[in-house]
């Protein structure tokens, strides 16, 4: 049975304080793929595309034209943001179902009984460590705060702390509440659904290593489009809650979270 | 925490590296590709209005051209007319030059044919008389004497002048 972990390994710790992780290393990678993919794509952008320039067009321009039906004109000012969302976390879900991550690694530690060593994989999913959900987690609803209070003023906080009435006040701490859970949910349902994958891969791959583990491949490449496209499609949606919040709670009416 | 692998410094490093990748690829990606799109739809509809804008004037150039044609053949007609009408009248004058002319030169001719038959006449008289006094004198020659002879020469003479008058 392969020796599955919840938390990425460390491989070094730099300076005593960062350690890198076989996951940090997967985002770097990814980061490296996806710089590259876009300075190819950009380097001599012509108006008759060539066929990497049309490739991104298409990506960029498809998820541009989607997340504008979703989030409307405020899509001008938050786009980078969940095109990135989207783009890296497809990716790093890709890279993790690619053979050899995961597997290509180095054994340590005494190897007295033989196969008791510990192993450790030099990459692993990137979206397969809570750190990097946690993290995309946190910039998300971060950024759903920003751009609610840049956009709304003041007004925005009404959201959240509103003693016009006790039930207002009560809403408000909901409110409070259901954003930083957000954060939670955010997180844990990208890991969860990543993770799961490639612990069910690994298990697949361990009882029948030839055929079985390909329908599970391709679901888990479902997947890992789904959890890409829940991610930043939530990240819009409660963009979209944030920035017209103030619009309907100038008149006291609602408080929709 | 520990257990879940949770570490502040992780998920500083990962902030970071999404920081990254959200600047690195709306200044390497987004903006140039949105930009390029941008530019390529404003590119064609600017050709689709060039292109109905041609349209229009060509079919505005039809109808004149038409209409031109129109005018052209109208105009023809009312050349061909008055030219017809011009050439009538002309007709009609070449033929009364003509028939004026004719009248001309007839008159003409009979004055010539006058002015020759009196010279014919004058001629005539002059030979028909020399030809009655050689006659006379040949007869007389024969049965008269000279004396005689000039006196019945002198009256037939006389009477052949008033003869010649009479029927020239």
């Amino acid at each position: 049975m392969p020796h599955i972990s919840l938390a990425a390994e460390k491989l070094w710790i730099i300076g005593g304080i960062l350690p890198i992780t076989n996951a940090l290393l997967t985002t770097w990678l990814v980061m490296a793929m996806l710089f590259l993919f876009a300075y190819r794509a950009s380097c001599r952008l012509t108006l008759v595309p060539s066929t990497i320039q049309s490739l991104a067009e298409m990506i960029i321009g498809g998820l541009y034209d989607f997340f504008h039906g979703v989030i409307g004109d405020h899509i001008k000012l938050v786009f980078p943001l969940i095109a990135s969302l989207f783009l890296f976390i497809i990716i790093a879900n890709w890279v993790g179902l690619l053979p050899g991550v995961g597997t290509i690694g180095f054994f340590h530690g005494e190897a007295v009984p033989a196969g008791r060593q510990e192993f450790t994989p030099l990459l692993r999913g990137a979206t397969a460590d809570l750190n990097t959900t946690l993290a995309l987690a946190i910039v998300a609803v971060g950024a759903i705060q920003y751009f609610g209070f840049t956009s709304l003023g003041a007004s925005y906080g009404g959201r959240f702390f509103d003693i016009r009435s006790p039930i207002y006040f009560f809403v408000g701490l909901l409110e409070l509440i259901s954003d930083v859970s957000k954060v939670v949910s955010f997180a844990f349902r990208l890991f969860g659904n990543i993770f799961a994958g490639e612990v069910l891969l690994a298990v697949m791959a361990f009882l029948m290593p030839f055929i079985v583990p390909l329908p599970f491949l391709m679901l888990e490449l479902f997947v890992g489009f789904i959890q890409a496209l829940v991610f930043s499609m939530l990240t819009a949606v409660f963009l979209n809650v944030a920035v017209s919040h103030g619009q309907e709670g100038s008149e006291g009416v609602s408080h929709n979270g | 925490m520990e257990q879940l692998g949770i570490e502040p410094t992780l998920l500083l490093a990962q902030v970071v590296n999404f920081a990254i990748i959200v600047v690195v690829l709306s200044k390497l990606l987004y903006t140039p590709i949105l930009g390029m799109l941008e530019k390529r739809k404003a590119q064609i509809e600017e050709g689709i209005a060039g292109a109905e804008r041609i349209k229009q004037e060509e079919a505005k150039l039809a109808s004149r051209k038409e209409k031109l044609l129109l005018e052209a053949r109208k105009e023809g007609h009312v050349i061909l007319e008055e030219a017809r009408k011009l050439a009538k009248e002309e007709e009609k004058q070449i033929i009364a030059q003509a028939h004026t002319e004719a009248e001309e030169i007839i008159a003409k001719g009979r004055v010539e044919v006058e002015a020759l038959r009196e010279k014919l006449m004058v001629e005539v008289r002059r030979e028909s008389t020399g030809l009655g006094v050689a006659i006379a004198k040949r007869l007389l020659d024969k049965a008269l004497g000279s004396q005689q002879q000039h006196a019945i020469l002198g009256s037939h003479i006389k009477n052949a002048e008033s003869l010649g008058e009479k029927y020239l």
